[in-house]
Parts: structure tokens; sequence; C-alpha cells
């Protein structure tokens, strides 16, 4: 089941990495919109952002491989 | 499930994301658009694009899954337009901050290396008419790296990286993501971890999985693998200095383009930096390694109460008998407690086997590589 594998998966992220992230940036708020921004995709270089998932429930992790 | 990352080389995400098996759009911030001041950041957010959620628990994935608010209007995942460069190129002439900002940030998403030396001179006008505005020192750093890394490269390139990152730190001490950047390249007395100690771990993984890796197109530098110390293991003379009275003929850089950076750029009394020296046969005269006898040195004569993590360092030479390839030594220095504010110059000098020409006559040559490095008054002596 879909949503049993999505709390497995956050698990494991909240779980990873989590030192130093006390803080979010002051522009990302619960209640507001995420903002617009076309990044590149790391798999290909076209340009998305998360108004291309517009309709469908994110989970959004910010995260760095280092 | 979605991604976002800022780091400066992408491409080290898609080997560990092939590593892990991990499977998801990743979006790549590299100028740290989003402005985000630490990572890792999850975010729950809805249908509408609104955020649900922020450093959610885990027991909340359910409540959100189940939540059903009314679907928003319009086709979901509509495609996303790439920024019209040729607009913001006409806007930033206008000379306006944000314009000149929008023109170089969308040059370096957008536009390819070739692009990267447009992004550097509309970020340096935006600097000139908001000297402290932070976020585009960061983006100034990003590009400069980004050039030193591509065939586009000018000298100094990583120096000015290194000091418009610090820049943006000294503006905003809070930022996470500007200080990693810092200490990524920086010294291991402020690391907070070894940065990329993985890669090689993951590509023999990979590799027994009958799977290709991922190429990176820049591989980590020795302070991207470092680890972190607790104490600055400072060196004496442990081998003989080779040239102490300067004999050997000098290569004033014809054979051998030399490049330093300091991470960080300035250093407090007390406080340690990261040297990066760079060498480069000169390609314009086919210069090239002669690999079949010593490998290249570099020796450091610190000044007296400076330490150094080795006087003696060097690179080992390639198994082939030559090679045009670049090599970088990395060093570290402390400053002593009592240093007076200024530029200091480090004295040092490399020795390496280089020839001339295809065919051409091999020389064994001495370069003096002065390193220069600012020292500034700790805050505290500032404000008195």
């Amino acid at each position: 089941m879909k949503p049993h594998w999505g709390i497995v998966l956050m698990v494991m992220l909240l779980t990873l990495n989590i030192v130093g992230a006390q803080t979010s940036s002051r522009e990302l708020v619960v209640g507001q919109a995420f903002p617009d921004i076309v990044f590149p995709s790391l798999e290909d270089g076209h340009p998305l952002s998360l108004a291309h998932f517009r309709g469908r429930k994110v989970i959004l992790h910010i995260w760095a491989s280092w | 499930m979605v991604g976002i990352i800022q780091e400066q080389h992408p491409d080290r995400t898609r080997l560990f994301m092939q590593w892990k098996k991990m499977n998801w759009p990743i979006l790549v911030d590299s100028l740290n658009l989003l402005g985000v001041s630490v990572v890792p950041l999850t975010l729950f957010i809805d249908e509408h694009g609104i955020i649900r959620a922020v450093q959610p628990k885990h027991t909340d994935l359910e409540d959100f899954l189940k939540r059903r608010d009314q679907m928003p209007s319009g086709a979901p995942g509509r495609p996303i337009i790439r920024p019209d460069l040729a607009k913001l190129e006409k806007d930033a002439r206008e000379g306006r901050p944000d314009a000149l900002r929008a023109w170089g940030d969308a040059a370096i998403l957008w536009g390819g290396a070739g692009r990267i030396t447009q992004a550097i001179e509309a970020y340096r006008k935006a600097l000139q008419k908001e000297p402290t505005h932070a976020p585009t020192h960061f983006r100034l750093g990003v590009a400069y790296r980004l050039r030193h890394d591509s065939p586009f490269r000018q000298m100094n390139d990583f120096q000015q990286a290194s000091n418009h990152w610090a820049a943006a730190l000294d503006l905003n001490p809070n930022n996470y993501i500007w200080r990693r950047r810092i200490q990524q390249f920086g010294p291991r007395l402020s690391k907070p971890y070894s940065f990329y100690d993985w890669v090689n771990q993951a590509r023999q993984e990979i590799l027994a999985r009958g799977e290709t890796p991922v190429p990176l197109s820049v591989e980590p530098s020795g302070a991207e693998f470092a680890y972190p110390s607790k104490n600055f293991e400072a060196t004496g003379a442990t081998k003989k200095e080779p040239d102490p009275q300067a004999r050997i003929l000098r290569d004033k850089g014809r054979l051998v383009k030399v490049e330093t950076a300091a991470v960080p750029p300035t250093l407090t009394p007390g406080s340690t930096s990261r040297l990066h020296v760079i060498f480069r046969p000169n390609q314009q005269i086919k210069a090239h390694w002669n690999n079949e006898v010593d490998d290249l040195i570099l020796w450091i004569n610190p000044p007296d109460g400076w330490s150094v993590d080795g006087q003696h360092h060097s690179v080992p030479n390639p198994p082939h008998p030559v090679s045009q390839d670049t090599r970088t030594i990395e060093f570290e220095i402390k400053c002593p407690e009592m240093a007076a504010p200024g530029m200091m110059v480090i004295p040092a000098y490399a020795l390496y086997y280089v020839c001339e020409d295809v065919n051409g006559t091999c020389l064994y040559r001495r370069q003096d590589v002065p390193l220069q490095i600012e020292v500034k008054p700790t805050k505290n002596e500032t404000k008195r």
C-alpha cells in the first residue's frame, strides 16, 4: 500500500542527516504557497518546478549528498 | 516524493542516488534561489502547492495523505517553460540589481558553460549597486567556481569563489548552506564531517552490482574527502629542504601555470586556512609532465610563528611516462595568535620535471609560489 511505503520513506528521511536542521527558510512557511521557481532537473537538465506536481501531494526533501 | 539539492556539483547527488537506488525527481538549486539556510528540510505540500508542514513528524504523514482538499482547477502536471534568456538579458541592460540577478541566475541555470562569464558580469554589476546583498555574493561565488571547473576557466576563479562565499557568510553567518560551501573546501578544524568520503565506496558497490557508476565531472578534492580534526596538526621539517640556496633554474610560469586559492580567503589570529595550489602544464606550448623521474614537490617556508601541516608536499607521478594532467596540492596553515593585521606572504616553491612540445627538451625547474593571505583582526578587536 502506498501510504505504508510513504511512512517507511518518511521515517528513513527523518532519521538521515538530521544534524543542523533547526530552522527553515523564512519563505517556507506553513499555509503559504511553495515558490514556483523553475530549476533544472537532476536527471536530464530539463526545466522542472513544484508547479509540475500540482494536483498531487508532495513530500519535498531538501537535502545534500554530503 | 520530490527532492531539491543545493550542491555545487550535482552529478555527485546522481551518483549517491544510484548507489542508494533512490529514484525520484530532483530539482537542482545550486544558487540557493530558494534561500534555505539549512538542510535537510522536509515539507509536505498539498495538491494546491500550499505548504502543509515543515519538518513534520513521521506520524504526521498519514494525516497528510488522508487529507482531502478540493482539487485545484487546471490540468495537473502542466509543462514548465524554460525562462526566456533573451528577455532577461535585455531587462538586465537597464541595470536594476534584481534584473541583473535574474539574468545572472538564468544564465547559470540555463545558459551552459558559455554563459558563465556573462552571469559573473551581471552579479558583479548588481554588487556595485548593492555591495552588501549577501545572496548575490554567494551566487557569484558559485558562478566563479563553476567557471573554474569549466573549459572557460580564468586564473583566480577559485580564489574569487572563496572570496565571495566568505563575503556572503560574513554578511549572514546564520546561513548554513553558505557555511558548508566554505567548509567543503576549507580546513579540517572547521569541518563538521567529511563531505564526500562515500564516493569511492559508492563506486565500488555500484561496480559490484554490475552497473556503471555515474561519471563525475569534477573529482572531489582532498578537502572534500578530508575528515574533521580537533587540533591543528603542525608538522616540522621531516625532509631536507630540496633547494635552500635557490640554485635551480626558474620557470616563471611559461611551462607550468600555477593558481592558488585560500579557503577561507582571510585569517584571524589563531585561525587556519586551507591552501589549494593548482599546477597546469601550458597547453599553448604543449608542455607536459615527465613522469619517469621525481614527483612534483611543493616546499613551504612558513614565516616565524606560522605553522603548516607539512613543509614538504608532493603529487605522485601517474604510471604513464608523460601526461598533461592538472595537479593539485593542498595544505593547511595556521596564523599565530599574535599576528598583526595585514597582507602576509607565505614563501613556497615547486619543483618539477616538465617537457616542452612533443619529443622536446625536458627540464627540471623551480617555480616560486608566494602565497598571499590577508590577516584580519578578530571581530572583538575591530569593535575595540
